[in-house]
């Protein structure tokens, strides 16, 4: 009796150790994130260590890939290269829109959206589709962000209401707008998508669809003008470096992405008489989104740190409060869990009925993907 | 002191300052980068000074200390690749009759002759098929052919300089050739070894472009994490980064001639 | 006789791992980069459709790739001529004794760090306008950014002539200097002296100076990306993005063929240069 109970104990003892040393291990969740640094800085030093204190088991690894659409090909390219193996190395992925389709089409993400608590706080029209394509299930938005032109109204007293003004100001101003072109971050091209809304026709067809190969045919004005219009126009290198010119005053206008706009003057990186203008017909915007490899190694773990990544209290203090962007989750859950100064602030300059009037979407992949085409050949070449 | 004398003293002056100019003020401008804290026009220089972007950079959960490691790791492991392909050609190239050896000395010149970087867009395509891209495997191989040349050449060299008389001496002595090796030659190529080590730790500790395809974004080196900060516009942080890169490359440059003696140099390539 | 050839084997088999290092990683790449530029990955076909494209696309870039190198080549071999001459002929020891000092602080700093120093060096409001403004050379206004093609001149120059000059001035320290004593003492100026005598006897070294910076400059990306990746730019930003952005490896690859010839157009220029110099009756 005494015998057994000992190595009942012992076993007991054996197996409960066995159990603390399983869970004193720590499992790693892996997180690529595109998308410019704060994105990174955002899941290095802020949901990262969060997820962590409420899942101590867990430890986030995070690497950036960097932005624009090189950035989400990169992923793309990391899960490919993994189809033939069971359990794939990357667990959440923050992706782009445009690769976030050709990734849905090629059968690398999965459907996790109504098995997470946060899955209906999302209902915009982004969460089903992206650039025109059904992702509906596979996707939930980190936030959402826009781009805006900002200007140093020392210098311009009124900005721009229109791109018919902007176009005449530029002309009037050589080299006082800057923009960083398409291949380096997504501003430029947001840049030169608004300009193909408001001059190349078939707007609502560019921006919702059906793709009709016949569409870009009828560019050729819209691309010559746009070639004219850099004629007077300084480049600068990227989201950041349009920005940085601003700050430094060698342009006094420039279309930039609001949440860096904001972060940047938060940190002291940019004069704080700076300000945002939306001009008719209005400039894309685009949410980033969490997604799920299919073959995922830690899947319950990716879930749970979406549905952290988009619960109220987290979207409100991590994504507007902290790192200045619009929500991904619906506006009015986060409202709630929000100081009513941050709100203010961030809608200053561009107010929510700008947004809901002049926020587009990126073009339909297809014709996303030829004006970037044309823009390198009758355009920059 | 004659009137030409004088202007042809004022106009060295000027020109050597010019020139000292050109080469200190970038860097200048680099050390106020690292500790400006706000600067923004109109202003000259910074509003702000202070090292609060120096704790940001080696806070423990960024990702710098990382790079740092991971590109001392990497040059070391470059450095023990390196030598251990240099080495054995070397001492073919240098000591032994090799046939058509100029040829193979030419060959190793080929790297150099190609512009490189359409080269390592393919080695990443390859890699990618072999599951080699993103591990270090990956990038020390990368950065092993970037330096191949210099250390098959300078290695060659030490052994080309390594009196033969002495070798001779030991044979006569009786020592077997692997003796010889290990007691004679290796000691006196050491000198010309540890140069092209240097210049292969150096090559890799800077390398960018083969990193930018094969590594990123698993791993990140100084160079990588240098230009990521750079193209965000975080100068202070790519300031203090390159600032980082900076001193192995200066105490180089200062230090070349004690590393590379002269009859050593003169045999390079020869 | 015989031992000869087990020496000649034993040098074959050390060679061999260097071998098989150059051949996977240099020479099997290099073959896939030549024949890729003509795939048609799709279609599994040979065409020079990636070629069209890429002229189609990048004519501009190609054009200012071969400016910006070809400039910087000059400017390069212009400047090490001038600094390694000076510190061959100067007299004023002090001058030497600084210009040696100084001129190599750029020989080993990494590209993509010239790269940074330059960007904010060169700016509009950079620190070289701002001193610039301040002493009176010019007024604000007239202020310019160098961030185009010419900056990335400046960071050329900048960081590859310490290395011809170094090779230069090893060259013209080996010279026999009867003859430029002799021509000095005859009263030739120092300048003549440089382009006339010097000059011509380390021009090898200074060919073989400039054609190794040349194919450098080619294939740097983190310069031109840092500077100005706009258009016009270097084809190496437009490889880059090609693959990052769309994994096109094609139009890269025809990018990629380019560059190998423009190289190839100077490596032939180099060697009939030196048949000629051969083949001369002197």
């Amino acid at each position: 009796m005494r015998l057994s109970a000992l190595v009942k104990t012992l076993l007991a003892a054996v197996v409960a150790g066995a159990m603390a040393g399983t869970a004193g291990a720590q499992s790693v969740l892996n997180v690529a994130s595109g998308g410019s640094q704060n994105m990174v800085d955002y899941v290095t030093d802020y949901l990262g260590p969060l997820f962590e204190s409420r899942n101590s088991r867990w430890k986030v690894r995070v690497v950036g890939t960097g932005p624009g659409d090189a950035g989400s090909q990169a992923i793309l390219e990391k899960l490919a290269a993994q189809v033939g193996s069971d359990a794939w190395d990357t667990d959440v992925v923050v992706i782009n829109q445009l690769k976030t389709t050709e990734m849905v089409e090629s059968g690398l993400l999965s459907t996790y959206r109504s098995e997470i608590g946060t899955g209906s706080l999302a209902t915009r029209d982004t969460v089903r589709l992206a650039l025109g394509t059904d992702v509906d299930g596979y996707v939930m938005p980190m936030f959402h962000s826009q781009t805006a032109i900002a200007y140093n109204p020392d210098l311009v007293p009124t900005p721009p209401a229109s791109f018919d003004e902007l176009k005449a100001w530029v002309e009037a101003h050589p080299g006082a707008f800057g923009y960083n072109g398409i291949k380096n971050g997504m501003s430029g091209v947001a840049f030169t998508a608004a300009w193909m809304y408001a001059y190349a026709g078939n707007t609502d067809q560019i921006m919702n669809g059906p793709y009709d190969p016949a569409i870009k045919d009828t560019w050729d004005q819209a691309l010559a003008d746009l070639r004219a219009f850099n004629e007077h126009v300084s480049f600068t290198p990227g989201n950041a470096g349009t920005l940085d010119m601003l700050n430094r005053g060698e342009i006094v206008m420039g279309p930039v992405w609001v949440d860096m706009f904001h972060t940047w003057q938060a940190d002291g990186r940019l004069a704080p008489n700076l300000k945002l203008t939306l001009p008719e017909p209005g400039m894309p915007g685009q949410p980033y989104y969490y997604a799920i490899p299919t073959k995922a190694a830690n899947r319950d773990a990716a879930k749970a740190f979406i549905e952290l990544a988009t619960s109220p209290e987290v979207q409100a203090e991590g994504i507007v409060n902290r790192f200045n962007w619009y929500p991904g989750i619906d506006a009015e859950h986060v409202q709630d869990a929000l100081d009513p100064q941050v709100w203010t602030k961030i809608f200053l300059d561009v107010t929510p009925q700008d947004l809901a009037s002049k926020g587009k979407p990126f073009p339909l992949g297809p014709f996303f993907t030829e004006i970037k085409e044309a823009y390198e050949q009758k355009v920059s070449n | 002191m004659s009137v030409s004398q004088v202007f042809g003293g004022v106009l060295r002056g000027l020109i050597l300052g010019l020139i000292a100019f050109a080469i200190f003020g970038p860097i200048a401008n680099m050390l106020l980068w690292t500790v400006a804290e706000v600067w923004y026009y109109p202003h000259k220089l910074p509003l702000e000074w202070g090292f609060s972007f120096w704790e940001r950079v080696f806070r423990p959960q960024g990702n710098a200390r990382l790079s740092l490691v991971n590109s001392i790791f990497i040059a070391l492991l470059t450095v023990v690749v390196s030598l251990a392909i240099a080495i054995p050609a070397g001492l073919a190239l240098g000591r032994g009759r090799l046939p058509f050896r100029s040829l193979f000395l030419l060959l190793f010149l080929l790297p150099q002759a190609f512009p490189s970087l359409a080269v390592h867009m393919n080695i990443a395509r390859i890699f990618y098929s072999l599951g080699l891209n993103g591990t270090y495997a990956g990038v020390v191989l990368v950065h092993t052919i970037q330096g191949l040349v210099f250390s098959v050449w300078i290695s060659t060299a030490a052994f080309a300089a390594v009196d033969r008389e002495l070798e001779e001496a030991a044979r006569n002595m009786g020592a077997g050739p692997f003796r010889v090796f290990q007691t004679v030659t290796l000691p006196l190529a050491l000198p010309g070894i540890l140069a092209s080590a240097i210049f292969v730790f150096l090559i890799s500790l800077d390398e960018f472009t083969g990193t930018y395809f094969v590594g990123v974004p698993d791993i990140t080196t100084l160079p990588l994490l240098l230009f990521t900060a750079s193209m965000e516009g975080n100068y202070q942080i790519a300031s203090i980064t390159a600032l980082i890169l900076l001193i192995p490359s200066i105490a180089f440059m200062l230090a070349v001639e004690k590393f590379l003696k002269a009859e050593v140099l003169a045999k390079v390539g020869t | 006789m015989k031992t000869v050839d087990r020496q000649g084997l034993a040098a074959i088999v050390l060679m061999m791992p260097a071998l098989v290092t150059l051949c996977v990683l240099f020479l099997y790449p290099l073959g896939y980069s030549l024949l890729w530029a003509f795939r048609n990955e799709e279609q599994d076909t040979w065409t020079l459709a990636n070629f069209a494209k890429s002229f189609d696309f990048y004519s501009t870039d190609i054009i200012f790739t071969v400016l910006i190198v070809t400039v910087s080549t000059v400017l390069i071999g212009v400047c090490s001529i001038l600094i390694a001459g000076y510190l061959a002929l100067g007299e004023n020891r002090v001058a030497v004794l600084i210009l040696r000092w100084l001129y190599r602080w750029p020989l080993f700093i990494p590209f993509i760090v010239a790269g940074q120093l330059m960007r904010t060096f060169l700016a509009k409001n950079g620190m070289m306008n701002n001193i610039l403004v301040s002493g009176g050379v010019i007024e604000p206004l007239q202020a310019v950014s160098f961030l185009d093609w010419r900056g990335i001149v400046v960071t050329f120059v900048w960081k590859q002539t310490p290395f011809v000059t170094l090779l230069l001035a090893g060259a013209i320290a080996t010279l026999d200097r009867s003859t430029i004593e002799a021509a000095r003492n005859l009263g030739a100026r120092r300048f003549r002296v440089l382009l006339e005598i010097v000059v011509p006897q380390v021009s090898t070294t200074l060919m073989v100076g400039l054609i190794l910076s040349y194919v450098l400059m080619m294939s740097v990306l983190s310069v031109p990306l840092m500077i100005n990746a706009q258009s016009p730019t270097m084809i190496t930003v437009d490889m880059a993005w090609r693959i990052n952005s769309y994994g096109d490896y094609e139009v890269a690859n025809a990018l990629g063929f380019i560059s190998y010839a423009m190289t190839a157009v100077v490596a032939w220029i180099y060697l009939r240069q030196g048949i000629r110099q051969d083949g001369s009756p002197t």
